[in-house]
């Protein structure tokens, strides 16, 4: 089948039988690949109510169709669970070499089904593939495990590899490659620690086959001459997406102190400027990458290296921690990435601590004797160690800030800057009424890649609102996502602002079918639909209360930056929900009708 | 005194292209950006001779000044 590796691997971990059978063009045409593939695997073969770290639980990894081929950042790979950490869909996007490793080895998903009884890896080279003890590994931090990997079967083996942080389950625990990239939300390396499974080590070397190879060359290099003719290439490169730091302070969207603020006294140290100067070493980029993003760093108060930090990170275990030296939160990075836990999350659960803490809801005895403040370095470190072994503190904040402020009580859970359990990243939405919504919206959690719109919300009038604004949030939720689909990344298109239109050749040359971006965003709408879905199946009285964003974005304004006094009202949260699920077709509780379902092809998945 | 400035990204749908400027001495780059009837919240990212600044950053004759929106967001 052109543009696809033409098999589906199923490793089933509790009996350790290792099956292949071959990618279904049906499946292909309806769900094209990556995110689609992983939505669908979940929703028909993941029995209702599994338990997300039980057996009955599925991992499901899966490149696309452009993966491994000559496109610009052809390297994206999907890893779609139950989530530990919401109890719902989650699904996290890897960069790196893997996903492009995988198509050579002729594997479109890799299904990890049941739970071994002892530590294993998952060792994948073409077709011999493996199951081999592990116990050599357990216990040890990512970095080294890649390096020790890589060592012993080469380095054009691909690694994805977890930390303690997965292997104690905690709920946001990541799965890590290339020594810094991570499939970073939702707790998708929590389901592989459930699982036993520390690692997959790939190669592969065979061909992809493509439907058109000379309109695949035009269409591969159309593509990359449109990003090196980018003005925006040049300032991309240098700063990555660290680029926004300083806008984001300026405009109120920097989360301050658990976001009680969207502006920080300290972030001119944080800045993208201040980090390149005083910390990048050099540029890192995935698989086919024309802009590479990725910052290698080096922190000399440590004597440590790291590749980051990236935006969100500064943002979390940055300002949002009250911590203003860019050497001190790459430091903090490179903690999560080695004990493998989500540096999103883990900000978000650490400032829920302190806050609380400082606000007399925790006590020493619940800190385990650690005094907490915004902007104290060495207590964040000890409490990501502490979070990554479940120890102290950490095992509170393991489970993620919805279920700490649920035991704690007391008022916390105004504290928790969550929705449907997943932290918020790291934009601060005061009055930001379009990326309110995409975060309450968005189907992991409040996350942003989905939809992002504080350029938008400031474009058209951050108070707004109004239908278009929802309008803009559904269209991106449905165009957006389809890179993780197709298997290549978005930031092309994103940040470099090349034009869309050129993919559709390319996907046309590679597959040989011709789909346009109105059609494909049809597709996105039936993924969207279906993890809608899921979401009703799993959880009682899932509907729009899950829907609702961090109570503090509309009851608590921000008492200093340029959003001081400024929050959306209630009333005007739920119009925005109210408009949505009338755009969407959904239900006034948020459920796709039926009519909607029919309409995106999906009543016989339903049935 | 002179100086070049161009728009990247989404600002040129308020000032587009690349082109000199005469300004006076002491001018900021806010004031430009002022000027040019930009919105100043769009500006994500201010290059002058490709190196960061912030929009208070006092231009200097030569300056080559990129003004740079975000679209996308990550």
């Amino acid at each position: 089948m052109n543009g696809y590796g033409g098999s589906i691997l199923r490793i089933n971990l509790s009996t350790g039988k290792i099956a292949k059978s071959s990618t279904s063009p049906k499946l292909a045409e309806d769900f094209i690949g990556g995110r689609g593939f992983g939505a669908y695997f979940l929703f028909t073969e993941v029995p209702a109510r599994a338990d997300p770290l039980g057996p009955d639980n599925k991992l499901i990894i899966s490149s696309g169709p452009i993966s491994g081929l000559m496109i610009p950042g052809a390297g994206k790979c999907d890893f779609t669970t139950k989530s530990p950490l919401t109890g719902g869909y989650a699904s996290s996007s890897l960069g790196g070499m893997f996903s492009a490793e995988m198509k050579y080895a002729g594997i479109d998903s890799i299904i990890l089904e049941g739970v071994s009884p002892n530590p294993v890896y998952l060792y994948i080279d073409n077709d011999k593939i493996e199951l081999r003890d592990a116990s050599e590994y357990w216990g040890k931090g990512c970095i080294s495990v890649e390096q020790s990997m890589k060592a012993k079967f080469g380095e054009e083996f691909q690694i994805a590899v977890i930390g303690p942080g997965g292997e104690n389950l905690v709920s946001y625990a990541c799965i890590n490659h290339d020594f810094g990239r991570e499939a970073g939300r939702g707790g998708v390396g929590t389901v592989m620690g459930a699982k036993r499974i520390k690692a997959i080590a790939l190669r592969g070397s065979k061909r992809i086959p493509v439907a058109d190879l000379e309109a695949y060359r035009q269409a591969g290099k159309a593509l990359f001459k449109a990003c090196k003719d980018s003005d925006g290439l040049k300032p991309w490169q240098t700063y990555g997406t660290t680029i926004v730091t300083s806008w984001c302070d300026e405009v109120g969207a920097l989360p301050t102190r658990n976001f009680s603020a969207g502006s920080f006294e300290g972030g001119s140290k944080i800045y993208g400027q201040a980090m390149r100067d005083e910390i990048v070493i050099t540029d890192k980029g995935c698989f086919g990458c024309p802009s590479p993003c990725g910052k290698y760093s080096h922190m000399r108060r440590y004597n440590t290296r790291v590749e980051g930090p990236e935006y969100e990170t500064i943002g979390m275990l940055g300002s949002n921690l009250g911590i203003s030296e860019i050497q001190d939160v790459a430091q903090a990075n490179l903690l999560c990435d080695d004990l493998g836990i989500d540096t999103i999350s883990t900000g978000g659960c650490i400032s829920w601590a302190i806050e609380c803490y400082q606000k007399g809801i925790l006590s020493k005895e619940d800190t385990g004797g650690l005094e907490l403040s915004f902007g104290d370095a060495q207590m964040v470190f000890e409490i990501i160690d502490q979070i990554a072994h479940r120890k102290a503190l950490g095992a509170l904040l393991a489970d993620g800030s919805k279920q700490a402020s649920k035991k704690i009580g007391k008022g916390s859970e105004r504290y928790a800057i969550q929705v449907k359990g997943m932290e918020q990243s790291a934009y601060a939405t005061h009055n930001a009424t379009a990326m309110l919504l995409a975060y309450m919206t968005c189907d992991v959690g409040a996350h942003h890649n989905r939809s992002w719109a504080i350029t938008y919300d400031l474009q058209v009038g951050r108070e707004l609102v109004v239908p278009e604004k929802v309008a803009r949030i559904i269209w991106l939720q449905d165009f957006r996502p389809m890179f993780d689909v197709l298997g290549a990344c978005r930031l092309q298109w994103v940040e470099l602002g090349i034009d869309r239109d050129l993919y559709v050749p390319a996907l046309e040359a590679i597959t040989g079918i011709h789909r346009t971006w109105k059609d494909l965003e049809e597709v996105g709408a039936r993924i969207w639909n279906l993890n809608r879905l899921f979401w009703f199946r799993e959880i009682d009285g899932f509907g729009r209360e899950w829907d609702l964003p961090a109570e503090r974005f509309y009851t608590e304004p921000p008492t200093t930056g340029v959003t001081a006094g400024q929050i959306t009202k209630l009333e005007d949260v739920h119009k925005l929900l109210d408009m949505y699920y009338e755009q969407r077709g959904w239900d006034i509780n948020g459920k796709p009708t039926p009519e909607t379902l029919a309409k995106l092809s999906l009543t016989s998945i339903m049935n | 005194m002179k100086i070049s400035i161009k728009t990247i990204g989404l600002l040129k749908e308020y000032h587009p292209g690349e082109h000199d400027l005469t300004i006076a001495p002491g001018v900021s780059v806010q004031q430009v950006i002022s000027t040019l009837n930009i919105p100043t919240q769009l500006v994500a990212m201010v290059l002058v001779n490709n190196s960061q600044q912030t929009k208070s950053y006092i231009l200097m004759d030569g300056d080559q000044v990129q003004l740079i929106a975000v679209q996308g967001g990550g």
